[in-house]
């Protein structure tokens, strides 16, 4: 898949003062080239763009505008005049370089990116780094650079993950297939995981983020689980172990990765399962008789929350990993389904589709400690499906606006919504992936 | 052949009435001599049941014994069997599918080597996954119907398709009634 840069080793890297969010105003100059040549220029812009989008992505900390950046001379990253940015009221600035080294015979255009973080009151150095790796994508090196400034401020950013999605965009004139891709966190750089001409949906991720779990009707179109390694380009068949013409939806893998929960109708009725990572020793973890799904697993994956309409609506409960204490969670609204559950410990809050009034579906969350409920779409047309980001800040669902369904970001407050232009057709039922 | 037609109709009609005779809400043993009815048409078990007296006719055209269906496209229109419908968000049967569902039992009841995938299919105004645990209710009812009428379990297989696969993508209510069916896709 996407050849991440290989970082190398960060040459003289002070790491004395950690940045703190809020106060601390950012610069985030155009990248310098390292040579005239097209593609340096090129590669640079791009970076630029990338880089800040990243770093603002998550409303850490304030950013110097673009006109101040601009008023300022043309400067010199390896000598640095910090009076001037002093100046300009910026706090922090990271400087980037970026270099596109000409191919050796036969070989690939390699780019070479360095970032450096400075502190411009104390004027120290608090990041200094270098990548390089094939030229292809620029992009990909300005997210490294984001994610490793982030960490630098103790955040684990996400502008490296990936989002899984199910998508009609290739069906043609076949009504009823979707296919499955993956986008970077933005939207951008789409690609397909599965070629099938079925139909596939309910991505999830594991959490190293080497496979994929899903729902495809492709075996003897019967629903069933399937795990797509797709560093491997490997595909496990059934991987729930249905027999006798049971369905299996709904995978969801635990927070350590090993083992997965999912929807099985093998009892019967639909039930929640748990089965090892390999599908092996399944085990009923629901045996109520109205349907039981859409599995999620808390944090710590000691419990479960799930949807269940043994109350006579849909609803979403919670319980034990084992199956034990199975309680309603959800008691607003008359239809609530596709809990997700905020891995950031940080944040114990459940993200989950809710039915209005009006009969659109909107995004909500609840706080666990507290019971409140706030809602994260409002206005949007109809939305559903929430996947958290993986630091917990953002969340990612799809919206039907204008005939057409198309994913969307929102942060976990509801603020700065964004659709996500990952290309043609419907666009539904993200994962936010590692 | 046409005589061989009529018998057939003969046959299937007198086993309507039987059946209405029969009444009650009772269920019977479940038919499950598979070929034990061969080309030969006799019954050998008890007529299916009947429910509220709901409008039973002869299946009609050619239901004849060993000769050839259409088979129905999975998740799509026409076949020998006609898709039955739901209200919003249920999956009980109402009167109407009940009654189709008889004719359906008959039809198998005919045409032994035929298998049939029921499949559950939504609207488009759920969710994706409360979708999916409808449409697996909704092909369980339809399918418990049938085996209730006789219909061998092993001749049945229940698939739920959620909202995945409307057959008119509309948005409008005549659309959504239209979606919110089990779909009969008969194989051999």
């Amino acid at each position: 898949m996407s050849a991440a840069p290989g970082a190398q080793e960060p040459p003289a890297l002070e790491r004395t003062i950690i940045i703190t969010g809020g106060a601390q105003r950012f610069a985030v100059p155009d990248c310098v080239p390292r040579s005239a040549d097209q593609a340096s220029v090129e590669a640079c812009r791009t970076i630029t763009r990338v880089l800040r989008d990243d770093l603002a992505f998550e409303r850490l900390f304030p950013f110097v505008e673009d006109r101040l950046l601009s008023a300022l001379p043309a400067f010199n990253p390896d000598a640095v005049k910090f009076d001037d940015w002093k100046g300009i009221g910026a706090n922090v600035l990271a400087v980037t370089r970026a270099g596109v080294g000409r191919p050796k015979e036969g070989g690939e255009a390699e780019l070479t990116v360095e970032v450096r973080v400075h502190n411009v009151d104390s004027g120290q150095t608090l990041l200094s780094r270098r990548y390089s790796g094939r030229a292809d994508n620029p992009r990909v090196f300005a997210h490294q650079a984001s994610d490793d400034i982030l960490s630098m401020a103790q955040y684990r950013g996400v502008a490296r993950t990936r989002i899984a999605f199910s998508s009609d965009r290739d069906s043609g004139q076949t009504k009823g297939v979707k296919e499955l891709y993956i986008v970077d966190y933005d939207g951008y750089n789409p690609r397909r995981v599965t070629v099938n001409g079925s139909l596939n949906v309910l991505p999830a991720w594991s959490p190293d983020g080497r496979s994929i779990a899903y729902v495809s009707w492709r075996q003897g179109r019967t629903p069933l689980v399937f795990l797509a390694s797709i560093f491997e380009g490997k595909s496990t068949p059934n991987l729930t172990g249905e027999r006798g013409g049971s369905q299996a939806f709904a995978p969801a893998f635990s927070p350590d990765g090993k083992k997965i929960a999912f929807a099985s109708t093998r009892s019967g009725n639909m039930d929640v399962w748990v089965a090892d990572a390999d599908g092996g020793g399944a085990r009923r973890l629901t045996s109520h008789p109205a349907s039981d799904t859409a599995p999620c697993w808390s944090p710590t994956g000691q419990q479960i929350a799930f949807t269940s309409d043994r109350r006579g609506t849909p609803q979403i409960w919670t319980m034990g990993a084992e199956g034990l204490n199975q309680e309603p969670l959800t008691r607003v609204g008359n239809y609530n389904d596709g809990a997700a559950w905020n891995p950031s410990k940080q944040f114990s809050e459940i993200a989950y589709t809710s039915r209005l009034e009006g009969g659109g579906f909107d995004i909500a969350v609840l706080d666990y400690a507290t019971g409140q409920v706030r809602q994260i779409t409002q206005g949007r047309g109809s939305c559903e499906y929430p996947s958290w980001a993986p630091n917990g800040r953002h969340l990612v669902f799809s919206c039907q606006r204008g005939g057409t369904w198309q994913l969307a970001v929102a942060d976990r407050e509801g603020r700065d919504f964004r659709a996500l232009a990952t290309g043609p057709g419907n666009n539904v039922y993200p994962d936010w992936g590692p | 052949m046409n005589r061989r037609r009529s018998f057939i109709a003969l046959l299937t009609f007198g086993l309507v009435l039987t059946v209405a005779a029969c009444g009650g809400k009772k269920r019977p043993p479940a038919l499950t001599t598979a070929g034990g009815e061969g080309t030969s048409g006799r019954r050998s078990a008890p007529p299916p049941p009947v429910e509220e007296g709901p409008d039973l006719r002869p299946v009609e055209g050619e239901s004849t014994f060993g000769e050839d269906f259409p088979p129905s496209d999975p998740s799509g229109e026409g076949g020998p069997l006609a898709d039955i419908h739901f209200e919003f968000d249920q999956a009980g049967l109402t009167n109407q599918a009940r009654a189709t569902l008889e004719k359906h039992a008959l039809w198998l009841q005919n045409h032994r080597e035929a298998r049939v995938t029921v499949e559950g299919h939504c609207d488009e105004r759920g969710t994706v996954d409360y979708n999916l645990a409808l449409g697996d209710k909704r092909a369980q009812a339809a399918r418990d119907y049938l085996v209730s009428l006789g219909v061998a379990p092993e001749r049945l297989r229940t698939v739920s398709y959620g909202k995945e696969r409307p057959l008119d993508s509309s948005g409008n209510e005549q659309a959504w009634t239209k979606n919110r069916r089990a779909h009969f896709a008969v194989s051999r």
